[in-house]
């Protein structure tokens, strides 16, 4: 596969009641999308823990997307809102760390906003593949994905 | 291992026509934990299971992966056929080819058909690393606690006896009715306050199902969902009940507006209540009555409309008008607020028995004339843009309803949420009588501000909802969901390795993390019915001893590894 398509490899934690409903919807549309992207479905954007991002871009991810619920409407009594809180303090440790904190994208959304999430998807895969590749940089070993 | 059979669906060429099943079938196939690959038409038509589960008993598969549509497409319909022909659905997981990835990806069949092979593996690496959430079952008793009865708490208790669960109703006066027993005419009927609720407190006392405690309060509650642990007390001393469902209908109290308008320091500035009183002495004597409306409501501090306070001021003021010879009544409001046709009705008929409306604004507010005692009212009508002056001798405040703070212990005890104003918050918009609590459920002005009508019907809603759950008798953990269908599993504490440190209690949105004592330290321990599986407490945990066995950190560490292999 060549470098270019790996570099805009996005892996998106999507919550199965507000983001991957709007995923479906897409779907049903038709909605053509970057086939760059990859999708864990989670039951809360509040289950994503810092440590899981930071191992997605060590396992070969350009970019990561955490896409849930809007704040104040989450299925599970507002647990995005402390999860937003924690992972907008993880894009500070990204940007001291040098991977970049425009690489984490937190997106919210309900489950009809079928073209919120396909605008989302495009957008950050056009903006990841405007930046510098990963793999310059990564030890040759996180890019086969050992551990 | 148990060993993953992989059944890829063509859905008439939806998928195959996208994407090359023919290729991910030779990639999988090489997979070490892949059992057997095979390619159906279909997954959801009639037969299709019967096959899908004799393959399984043919390979002896234990766990199977099926290449098809989104969750949200027919896979409930695939699912349930599976449950049908005897399936563990439980170890059945579905990837997403189809809405995710043919439909989405259809002008690129190379990229859509990598990102098939990769979503599929992440599933395999899923399915590899998952565990169960041990499921518990639990009793649930069948009696109810109703807290408060007034019309709501009647209500609910009158419904929840005629289904014939035994209640026990609770409150802190002498006699039900609440705030109603306080009125002498209710609107808009212009019926004796309490005689709305005379059917309820006769059927109250000659059910035996019903229980009144009065004069009682609640002096603790614990433990959850089909089993709370309640302890009242009252006149006779302490009763303790167990109970599987408590009904809040706590209500709620009038704001007495101390310093507004001049009440407290002049003389015949009233508030509606007060008036009520006095009429329920029989004696209201006045020329002119003035009532201001939105008296310490819908400002920065309460911005709610209390709902009671225009179809009670046109009550009162047509009782002023017909009832007191030869005196006049003025209603000053911001909006009068008389929804449906039968209020709207009868803010007519207060216009026509010659009740007076001027219409201020919020920024300039009437102002009280008079040293001592009311002598005037000065308004600035906005409809036609004078300032009038009005010869009063009684200025009546509608002041709004206020949260209860004796309900505050209440809620602090059941662990549920209560607003910005105090009032008890329902668990979300569509589910508008239950709590962040299960078993605990909420109707009246406890919840928000109602006429004695809504708290009738909202009372009846709460009774609907503890019996569904009452008359379960027993309920396994992973049922009590709040989403469709059941949870995905339980967090898990691994006593071993949690530090005791309460991340996880700060951040659970249900309260279902607890720190227990074990030895000399302390550990987290789950509320498995509480518990609603989101996993905000496995992502806080610094050493991963909270889990949900179903996800846990191996399966999103997995899954994240898998995920871009097909594009290196």
């Amino acid at each position: 596969m060549s470098s270019s398509a790996a570099g805009t490899n996005i892996l998106v934690f999507a919550c199965r009641w507000c983001g991957l409903i709007g995923a479906d919807a897409a779907g049903r549309r038709r909605t053509e999308l970057p086939v760059s992207f990859r999708v864990i479905p989670v039951e809360c954007a509040g289950y994503v823990e810092p440590d899981a991002v930071i191992r997605a871009f060590a396992s070969g991810a350009a970019g990561v997307a955490v896409l849930g619920c809007h704040v104040g409407g989450c299925r599970f009594n507002d647990a995005n809102h402390p999860a937003l809180k924690r992972l907008e303090l993880l894009r500070t440790l990204l940007d001291a760390t040098g991977i970049g904190g425009d690489r984490l994208l937190l997106g919210f959304g309900t489950a009809h906003e079928y073209h919120q999430w396909a605008d989302t998807i495009r957008a950050f895969h056009k903006h990841v593949a405007g930046l510098p590749s990963m793999a310059s940089w990564l030890p040759a070993a996180a890019m086969t994905g050992e551990r | 291992m148990a060993k993953i059979g992989v059944i890829l669906c063509n859905c008439f060429g939806e998928i195959g026509d996208t994407v090359n099943l023919e290729t991910i079938r030779e990639r999988l196939a090489s997979d070490p934990a892949v059992d057997v690959v095979t390619l159906r038409e279909s997954l959801c038509q009639p037969g299709d299971a019967a096959a899908v589960h004799a393959l399984i008993r043919e390979r002896g598969i234990g766990k199977v992966l099926l290449g098809a549509c989104s969750p949200y497409g027919r896979m409930e319909v695939v699912r349930l056929a599976l449950a049908k022909e005897g399936v563990d659905v439980r170890t059945v997981r579905a990837a997403d080819l189809r809405e995710g990835c043919a439909w989405v990806h259809g002008k690129d069949p190379e990229g859509a058909t990598r990102k098939a092979a990769s979503q599929l593996g992440m599933e395999i690496a899923l399915l590899q690393n998952m565990e169960d959430s041990r499921d518990i079952d639990i009793r649930i008793r069948r009696e109810a606690l109703v807290v408060g009865a007034g019309p709501a708490g009647l209500s609910a208790a009158c419904g929840l006896a005629r289904m014939g669960f035994p209640v026990h109703l609770v409150d802190r006066g002498t006699a039900p009715g609440g705030l109603l027993n306080i009125v002498t005419k209710s609107y808009p009927t212009d019926d004796p306050g309490p005689a709305k609720l005379n059917p309820l407190i006769e059927e109250m006392t000659r059910n035996p199902l019903i229980r009144f405690f009065g004069k009682t309060k609640v002096a603790s509650v614990k433990g959850y969902a089909g089993d709370f642990k309640v302890a009242l007390k009252g006149p006779e001393g302490s009763t303790t009940l167990r109970v599987g469902a408590v009904v809040l209908a706590t209500g709620a109290r009038l704001l007495f507006p101390q310093g507004l308008y001049g009440y407290g320091k002049t003389k015949n500035v009233i508030t509606q209540m007060e008036m009520e009183r006095q009429f329920a002495a029989g004696s209201v004597a006045c020329k002119s009555a003035v009532f201001i409306q939105c008296a310490g409501a819908r400002n920065a501090e309460r911005p709610y409309c209390s709902t009671i306070c225009c179809p009670l001021s046109l009550k009162n003021a047509m009782r002023i008008v017909e009832e007191v010879p030869g005196a006049e009544a003025w209603v000053l409001h911001r909006d009068i607020m008389t929804p449906g046709s039968v209020l709207e009705a009868y803010y007519r008929k207060a216009l026509q028995r010659g009740v007076r409306f001027i219409r201020f604004d919020a920024d300039r507010p009437p102002q009280v004339r008079g040293d001592g005692q009311v002598s005037g009212v000065e308004v600035f009508d906005v409809l036609s843009g004078v300032t009038r002056s009005i010869k009063t001798d009684l200025l009546v405040l509608s002041t709004p309803l206020v949260a209860d703070p004796e309900s505050a212990a209440l809620t602090r005890m059941l662990e549920i949420p209560v607003d910005r104003h105090g009032f008890i918050a329902e668990v979300y918009p569509i589910h508008p009588v239950e709590t962040r609590n299960d078993g605990v459920f909420i109707c009246g002005t406890a919840r928000w501000p109602v006429s004695s009508d809504q708290a009738l019907a909202q009372g009846e809603a709460a009774a609907v909802k503890a019996a569904s759950f009452l008359g379960r008798g027993t309920a396994s953990a992973l049922s009590m969901s709040r989403v469709p269908g059941p949870k995905l599993g339980h967090a898990q504490a691994n006593a071993d390795t949690c530090t005791g440190c309460g991340n996880c209690v700060a951040v659970c949105p249900y309260g279902a993390c607890k720190l227990q004592r074990m030895g000399q330290r302390s550990v987290s321990r789950v509320i498995k019915v509480r518990c609603k599986a989101c996993g905000s407490c496995a992502a806080v945990c610094p050493n991963g001893a909270m889990q949900i066995p179903e996800q846990n950190y191996r399966v999103t560490g997995a899954m994240i590894r898998r995920a871009f292999r097909e594009v290196r």
